[in-house]
């Protein structure tokens, strides 16, 4: 059914040249290459250990690679901070679940919105609330001042965000558990949430670290479905790890596979299936 | 005003024209969507049909033809049954769930050119049958994701479809009015096709003058108006919704909210707090289940509280809720319970504002039902049928039982026939089954009377009980009635039984074949220090007989209450060396007891039940979980029952 359309698939919005990642005399990664195309599903898949988080790692800057560039939307890169990374549209999940499990499904996304928030009155707002925490004898006056801050443009800000999310909540079918803390929800759900989150910073390349990792089979579909649907309605461009390849295989446009962070193979997913090296990186070798 | 609604109010889109005059600015539809709840006025819901009606007529259909209507409860669905009707098509709303192959039987069987449908899902299994049902023509969707790619030229979304009929209603502003006043009250209203448990579904014709007058009936008799909320997630396939959510609010005025989705159905009825809501029993199981598991989890305060109040609740809950005397003292008490308890409980579950509950479908089980009614839902059977346009029997509200299911409605005949079929006559008595003129006839009687196919009898009152399947009720030889689903259900309620089989037809007397409930009775036993090692064990303990004979003989004088059944009461019993098993193919997979093979597997007990002797030996073959069988031998032990004096029979109120 997937193939039934053409999806665009442009020019490279994120480019991988040659880097090398060590932790001291551990070499995580060593001299990858690739080239992530606007529109496209890409996987990186490989073995436990091979470097696939590392490499993820990379691409959104929580590590700094000892060599190599990254070249995104144009520009070139050696360091770069997470925080930069999502405020130029890079957004990801984690392979453990990231949320925070006190607070609602519709809260968490929400706190995917706040890259996007601009007006001086919620950062008053925001600003306000922490001192508050903060300054704890004072917090009652504080909190008034920021409840104040919160009246006129502050909350159409608010509504407009919170319309957004809604949206989201629509699309990933989690209506349902919108008021639910997260912490009470199956782990399968809780993924949901998580790519909930990362799709309310309208990213322009989502990155997904093994988002079936601990999943039974229907939650697995369900999962590829959305991972499909996102690419399909909102054109976003997805990098997801696995270590599962039939799921990948399914639904990606291309895959690169990775073994004692090295590249071995990289190409259309029937090419890596057929690869030798690939299936010697998989079921081992015969001695 | 519109000709339209000057003409009569015997149709859906006259109707809708009265209520968008008289109550144009109440809300008539609702729908969560996007987290909020979405509010159409009846003058809204009046203008969206007419541009959706003109847009189907743009799109080409027309008068006499079938438009099918597939997916969940949303307030375009329902405005789409009115714009076919508008233009005198016939809307014939399918079972959002089904498969695509068994859709394709109702698509072909009635003909269908047009289909509006909700979602991706639904279009793709219409696509997947398409090609085998050549007279389907366009498919209207209303939620266009995941459908960007779909190129078919015969693929419309409503908007597009929407947009058309703005177009059209500008350059034929009389169109809409002269079709709908076209429109008569004996026209076909609607085709629902029936579920069919044996055989292929039937299409059941129902027209303006059934649907409304069934309504107008029911909306007078529980005092419905245009005040009234309800909360729509039965399938829209199905006759009741096709009642409560068309016919009720047409003629009443009042509020219909569809839910977000279906896993949001109980969210979504607290946020509502409807005050008429009809359920089917499992749904009442649920919920009962949930407040029980929720109250083991409460702190201990909570739970002490809850448990004294509803001891409470279940002495003189139910008599208060029907005016009943009760002493000040208890009635004080409830009234703290209220406070206290059953009021946030009833707040929590959204049944605040209850003021008509119905249930129906099947035997409700009576600590459901208890519960509910003792803690103040005002729940209360009723019995119908498609054919019948739902409405046959309902319980006034001073006589709500848990045996019966009411007495006729206001205008509506009943009579038994002498194999104790339930026959019927009203003004919703259904036209036909849509091109199938035998089953017709088989069904309905030259001079309107149906046939229902359920057994019932009439107890003193006049109260309806439906007691089995007509072809499953037989007689003992001495003429007694004899319906074993009837006696197998009054010996399930009981919590240590598990399985029953009853035996009587052409016999002298009935019988029982038990299987004990293993937790039930296990624990039981432990309470009482009585060891056992097994199933086989525990059920051959004469204390555990003792117990059972304890539960026949309560249904034993339950049935003496009644006439016809007094003689069918159980005088001989055997409880069984092991649990009924679909893997042993006693049971069909949704644990209906297959009578008959039953009956010649174990045609030796039966043989004993009836010669009188006091033990059968048994030698059975098992099938364990993994695959592999064994033999089990076993001494059953026949016991008998007493049985209790019949009730003298008193003449029957016509």
């Amino acid at each position: 059914m997937n193939e039934a359309h053409h999806r665009r698939i442009g020019d490279t919005v994120l480019k991988v040249d040659n880097i090398s990642l060590r932790f001291g005399g551990v070499r995580a990664i060593t001299g990858v290459s690739f080239d992530i195309k606007q529109g496209e599903i890409f996987s990186i898949i490989g073995p436990n250990g091979a470097g696939k988080t590392s490499m993820l790692n990379v691409i959104n800057g929580f590590y700094h690679p000892q060599e190599g560039t990254i070249t995104y939307k144009g520009t070139v890169r050696r360091r770069m901070r997470p925080h930069h990374a999502a405020s130029t549209g890079i957004a990801r999940t984690f392979q453990n679940v990231a949320l925070f499990r006190g607070m609602t499904t519709l809260d968490n996304i929400m706190t995917g919105r706040l890259l996007k928030m601009h007006g001086p009155a919620v950062r008053i707002a925001y600003r306000m609330g922490t001192l508050g925490v903060l300054l704890r004898p004072l917090a009652a006056g504080i909190d008034f001042v920021a409840d104040m801050a919160f009246w006129g443009p502050a909350q159409q800000e608010e509504i407009r965000h919170r319309a957004v999310v809604e949206r989201i909540i629509d699309f990933l079918e989690i209506q349902a558990i919108r008021k639910t803390p997260v912490g009470r929800l199956p782990y399968g759900l809780q993924k949901r949430v998580e790519l909930g989150r990362a799709l309310a910073m309208e990213p322009d390349l989502l990155l997904l670290d093994e988002p079936m990792a601990g999943m039974n089979v229907e939650e697995k579909e369900d999962m590829s479905r959305f991972v499909l649907d996102v690419n399909d309605e909102f054109g976003t461009t997805i990098a997801l790890i696995e270590h599962d390849m039939g799921v990948v295989m399914d639904i990606s446009d291309r895959v690169v596979v990775l073994d004692y962070g090295r590249k071995i193979a990289d190409g259309k997913p029937d090419d890596v299936r057929r690869n030798p090296d690939v299936i010697k990186a998989y079921l081992g070798e015969a001695h | 005003m519109t000709p339209a609604a000057a003409a009569s109010t015997e149709t859906f889109p006259a109707l809708l024209e009265l209520n968008a005059r008289i109550r144009g600015g109440r809300p008539a539809i609702r729908e969560k969507d996007l987290g909020i709840w979405q509010t159409w006025t009846w003058k809204q819901v009046r203008d969206e049909v007419r541009v959706m009606a003109s847009g189907f007529a743009a799109l080409g259909l027309k008068r006499g033809d079938k438009l099918v209507i597939i997916g969940d409860n949303r307030p375009q669905l329902y405005w789409a049954m009115v714009a076919a009707q508008a233009l005198g098509a016939v809307p014939v709303p399918v079972y959002q769930d089904a498969a695509a192959n068994e859709m394709q039987f109702v698509l072909e069987h009635a003909e269908a050119r047009f289909a509006v449908v909700e979602d991706q899902e639904q279009v793709d299994k219409l696509l997947e049958i398409k090609a085998r049902c050549p007279r389907l023509e366009a498919i209207v969707y209303r939620d266009p994701r995941g459908l960007r790619h779909y190129t078919q030229p015969f693929l419309h979304s409503l908007a597009a479809v929407d947009a058309m009929g703005r177009e059209h209603v500008k350059e034929h502003p009389e169109f809409y009015d002269e079709e709908a006043a076209k429109a008569k009250g004996g026209d076909t209203a609607i085709m629902l096709y029936t579920s069919g448990t044996t055989g292929q579904p039937k299409g059941v014709v129902l027209t303006f003058d059934n649907v409304i007058k069934m309504a107008r009936m029911s909306v007078e008799l529980e005092g419905l108006t245009d005040k009234d909320e309800t909360l729509s997630y039965l399938p829209m396939a199905w006759v009741g919704d096709n009642m409560f959510s068309l016919g009720q609010t047409y003629a009443a005025g009042f509020c219909i909210n569809c839910p977000e989705s279906s896993a949001t159905v109980m969210q979504d009825l607290r946020e509502i707090g409807p005050t008429y809501f009809f359920a089917p029993p499992p749904i009442f199981q649920n919920i009962l289940t949930q407040v029980m598991i929720r109250i083991e989890d409460a702190s201990w305060i909570k739970r002490r509280l809850f448990h004294f109040f509803m001891k409470i609740a279940r002495r003189v809950g139910s008599d208060i809720l029907t005016k009943n005397p009760v002493p000040f003292s208890l009635r004080l008490l409830y009234w703290l319970g209220e406070v206290l308890v059953f009021g946030p409980l009833k707040n929590t579950l959204g049944f605040s504002r209850m003021r008509l509950v119905y249930t129906a479908g099947e035997a409700i089980g009576p600590d459901i039902f208890n519960f509910f009614r003792s803690i103040g839902v005002p729940m209360k059977q009723l019995y119908g049928q498609t054919e019948a346009t739902v409405f046959v029997t309902v319980q006034p509200n001073d006589q709500v039982r848990l045996d019966t299911v009411g007495v006729p409605c206001p205008g509506v005949e009943l009579k038994l026939d002498s194999n104790g079929e339930v026959l019927y006559r009203s003004a919703g008595v259904f036209k036909e089954y849509y091109k199938n003129p035998e089953a017709t006839a088989e069904t309905k009687t030259a001079d309107g009377w149906v046939h229902t196919g359920d057994a019932g009898i009439l107890d003193r009152d006049g109260h309806l009980k439906i007691i089995d399947r007509a072809k499953d009720v037989g007689r003992l030889r001495n003429g007694a009635l004899f319906a074993p689903k009837y006696l197998e259900n009054k010996l399930k309620f009981f919590p240590s039984i598990k399985e029953a089989v009853t035996f009587g037809a052409e016999r002298d007397f009935a019988t029982a074949m038990i299987s004990i409930n293993l937790d039930a009775v296990g624990s039981w036993a432990e309470k009482r220090n009585l060891p056992y090692s097994s199933y086989q064990e525990l059920a051959a303990k004469p204390e555990v007989y003792e117990l059972i004979k304890g539960n026949i003989e309560q249904v034993n004088r339950d049935i003496a209450q009644d006439r016809e059944l007094a003689g069918s009461q159980i005088k001989r019993f055997v409880l069984l060396h092991k649990e009924l098993d679909a893997d042993d193919g006693e049971l069909t997979r949704t644990r209906k007891v297959r009578r008959r093979f039953v009956a010649d597997k174990y045609a030796d007990i039966v043989a004993a039940l009836y010669g009188g002797k006091a033990s059968v030996h048994v030698e059975a073959k098992v099938s364990f979980e993994d695959g592999r069988t064994g033999m089990v031998k076993a001494d059953l032990k026949i016991a008998d029952a007493a049985v209790a004096e019949a009730q003298p029979a008193r003449a029957l109120a016509a």
